[in-house]
Formats: structure tokens, C-alpha cells, sequence
């Protein structure tokens, strides 16, 4: 790991050497009085080549990747997942539980049965 | 409860985890609303609708009648026209035991927008409340021939077919929910938990292979590896070929150990010999007997 570090060091500043040169090429160009066609060979190839050790050494360094779950795992569980709110019904304990006002229904005289 | 000590924005940001996350949890949102919002409703800006509608549906589900009509008039106040404002509505009859006057709400809504969804399935909800599970069933077949990609609507339906004991339909419509979700532990889970209940050597080789799929989903799974266990033991005792009851056998061992595991992490005690042995007992009395 200590090796691709350096690496990338090595890598960020041909990086940043390319794009002095390329922008140095740009003031010759302008002092010399000459058009711009294109950047020469040499500068185009040092910023690709930097840049492709640049990315590989950062890919290296923090190779501790975590796995893709197909699933949200640990977030779902069955309660939220069987949980349907388009078909909620409200007849049931919860209006005797959670309601401090609730009255319970006169029953129908049980006395009759004995 | 801790609910009453929340800050205006704490208060805020959990209802809006409870709602992203689909929880129920109808009356820790009441009492969350009640203590630390509720004097507060004009500051919540632009969530202040949602929330409304959430405390609105969390209180039919607590039977708060009141504090429900006092969200509904808001939410009427700033939409008189809207359909899913009249859908709320009908929810709010329904939480009365109004049904026949929540029926013509919704059939209001219905002609209005045909494609709406929503009413439609309170109808099926109703016959559900009222205990009609056969007529539920029949509407949310009928449901289903028009959208038919609902996929709430297929577990619904398997509820309701679970509800009336009829497994091997509950069983089909689980599938298509695990057409629209085929990585889903739980999906895998619940087909192999119907597999089981129906019972027979067929039927719990393949609840086997639904538990191992979950297992190999998410492996922390616990009740697709109680699950496996039985299945494994089921199929150990059988008359099944020698080979096979040797591998179930050495299966069911593996998922007591992944079992005591779990357990153990969870609960931060090593796991002794006497507890396996009780957990094996108690399963053993579980298991399925064929007479």
C-alpha cells in the first residue's frame, strides 16, 4: 500500500507537469506569433499515462471495498415490508389501546345465556 | 416513552424516518405529533401537508376520531377539490363503521378518474374490515385483472388467501410478488414459511430451497434458518434416500450452529451446551408430525 502512495504522488505530479507544459506550450505559442493546431504528442501522452496511474493507484490504495447487497440488508425487515397502506383497516384493538376516551359498547346481557 | 422530549426538528426528521421507511408505528406518530408538534403546525412549511396526512391515518388507526377531523380540515381547507383528500375521507367514514357511505365516496372517485388506484383497493379494504374475506378476495381478483403489476396488491391478496387458509394460493400470488422482487430475503422467507405450513415431503423440499435462498440473500435471516432447521429435520427423519437424509442431517447442524451465532452476538452471552440442547427439544416438538 505505501508503494502505490508513492506511486500516486509520482502520478498527480506528471499530472499536474502535463498541464503546466501544456499551458506553457500555449504561451510559446502566443509570444511566437503562431495558430494553435494541437497540443504536441508528447504532452497529450504524459497526461494519459498519468492519469491511468493516477486512477489505478487511488483503485489500489483504497481497495477495501464494500459488496453490492442485491437487497437493502439490515434496513428491511418484515414488519415494514408486509406493512400495505393502501389496505390499512381501522377495525381493530387499536381504537381500545391507544384511545385515552374510549368507551367500551354496552355487551349484550350474557345473563341470558347461563 | 422517550417521544416527549424531542425537539421540533428531531421530532420532525423521525416522522419523516418512520415515513420513508414505511413503519406503522400509528401511535408513537400520534403521540410524537401531539407533544411536540402540534403547536407548531405552521412552522413545518412545506411538510406540513404530508405530515398532516400521516398523523390523519395514524389516528384512524389509534381510533382518535377527533384529532383526525382536526388534520382532515386543514388538509380540506387547502385542497376542496382534491381526490386524494376524498379518498382520506372515506378512510375517516370507514374508521366509523360508516361503510356504505365510505362505498360512495370512493364510487364518487371512481367515476371521476377511473385509473385511480387508491379507491379501488379501500374498497377491497373494507370487505376486509367488515370481515367479508371472500368478497374481498373476489374484488381484488377483480382489482388485479386491471393492474395486474400491483405488487401490493398481490401480497395483499395472499393475505387474504392466508386469512381463508387457502395455501396454495396464497402460495401463487407470493411467486408474483417474487417476480416483481426476485432478490427479496423475505419474499423467500414467507414462500418457504406456506411451503411448510401446506406440508408433505414435496412441499418442504421446496420450502427448503425457498430458506437456503434467503439464507444465501442475507444470512442473518433468523427465521429462514429456524426455518431450514425444520425443513432439514423433516426431511432427515423421512423415508428419503440415505443420502439425502445424511445431507439434511449435516444442513441442520449447520443452522443450529449459524442460529446459536446470531444468538449469541445478539445477546452477548456465550452460547452453553443446555441452551442448544432446549432450543433442539423445543424444536423438535415444533416440527410437523405426519400421521
Amino acid at each position: 500500500m505505501g508503494v502505490y502512495k508513492i506511486v500516486l504522488t509520482l502520478g498527480l505530479i506528471s499530472l499536474l507537469h502535463s498541464g503546466y507544459s501544456a499551458a506553457q506550450y500555449r504561451t510559446f505559442l502566443r509570444i511566437s506569433e503562431q495558430e494553435f493546431e494541437s497540443l504536441p504528442l508528447d504532452i497529450s501522452i504524459q497526461a494519459i499515462v498519468s492519469f491511468a496511474v493516477v486512477v489505478y493507484s487511488i483503485l489500489s490504495i483504497k481497495s477495501d471495498w464494500k459488496l453490492i447487497h442485491a437487497t437493502e440488508i439490515g434496513k428491511s425487515s418484515w414488519d415494514t415490508f408486509a406493512n400495505i397502506q393502501s389496505f390499512y383497516s381501522f377495525n381493530h384493538r387499536g381504537k381500545a389501546l391507544f384511545n385515552p376516551d374510549y368507551t367500551q359498547p354496552n355487551l349484550p346481557n350474557m345473563d341470558l345465556l347461563n | 416513552m422517550m417521544n416527549e422530549d424531542l425537539s421540533f426538528s428531531e421530532a420532525r426528521d423521525v416522522l419523516r424516518k418512520w415515513r420513508d421507511d414505511n413503519e406503522r408505528k400509528s401511535d408513537e406518530v400520534v403521540q410524537v405529533f401531539e407533544y411536540c408538534l402540534a403547536d407548531k403546525v405552521k412552522k413545518l412549511g412545506n411538510e406540513k401537508l404530508i405530515i398532516l396526512e400521516q398523523v390523519f391515518i395514524a389516528s384512524l388507526d389509534c381510533g382518535r376520531i377527533k384529532l383526525a377531523e382536526d388534520c382532515i380540515r386543514v388538509l380540506i381547507s387547502e385542497f376542496p377539490e382534491s381526490l386524494r383528500i376524498m379518498k382520506l375521507k372515506s378512510m375517516l367514514l370507514e374508521a366509523l363503521e360508516r361503510y356504505d357511505d365510505a362505498l360512495d365516496v370512493l364510487e364518487s372517485i371512481i367515476k371521476r378518474d377511473e385509473t385511480n388506484a387508491g379507491p379501488r383497493k379501500r374498497k377491497v379494504a373494507i370487505l376486509k374490515a367488515k370481515g367479508q374475506i371472500g368478497d374481498a378476495i373476489k374484488e381484488m381478483c377483480d382489482y388485479l385483472k386491471k393492474f395486474m403489476s400491483d405488487q401490493e396488491a398481490w401480497h395483499e391478496l395472499c393475505n387474504l388467501y392466508l386469512m381463508e387458509g387457502d395455501y396454495n394460493k396464497a402460495a401463487f400470488c407470493m411467486e408474483e410478488v417474487l417476480l416483481h422482487n426476485p432478490y427479496s430475503h423475505l419474499i423467500h422467507q414467507r414462500l418457504g414459511d406456506i411451503r411448510y405450513t401446506i406440508g408433505g415431503q414435496d412441499n418442504i423440499e421446496i420450502a427448503k430451497s425457498y430458506y437456503a435462498q434467503a439464507i444465501k440473500l442475507n444470512g442473518n435471516n433468523l427465521r429462514a434458518l429456524y426455518g431450514l432447521y425444520l425443513c432439514c429435520n423433516h426431511i432427515a427423519l423421512s423415508k428419503a434416500q440415505i443420502a439425502k437424509r445424511k445431507e439434511a442431517q449435516k444442513l441442520a447442524s449447520w443452522a443450529l450452529q449459524k442460529i446459536s451465532e446470531i444468538t449469541e452476538k445478539s445477546t452477548g452471552k456465550s452460547s452453553n451446551l443446555t441452551g442448544v440442547s432446549a432450543l433442539e427439544a423445543a424444536f423438535g416438538n415444533l416440527d410437523i408430525k405426519t400421521n
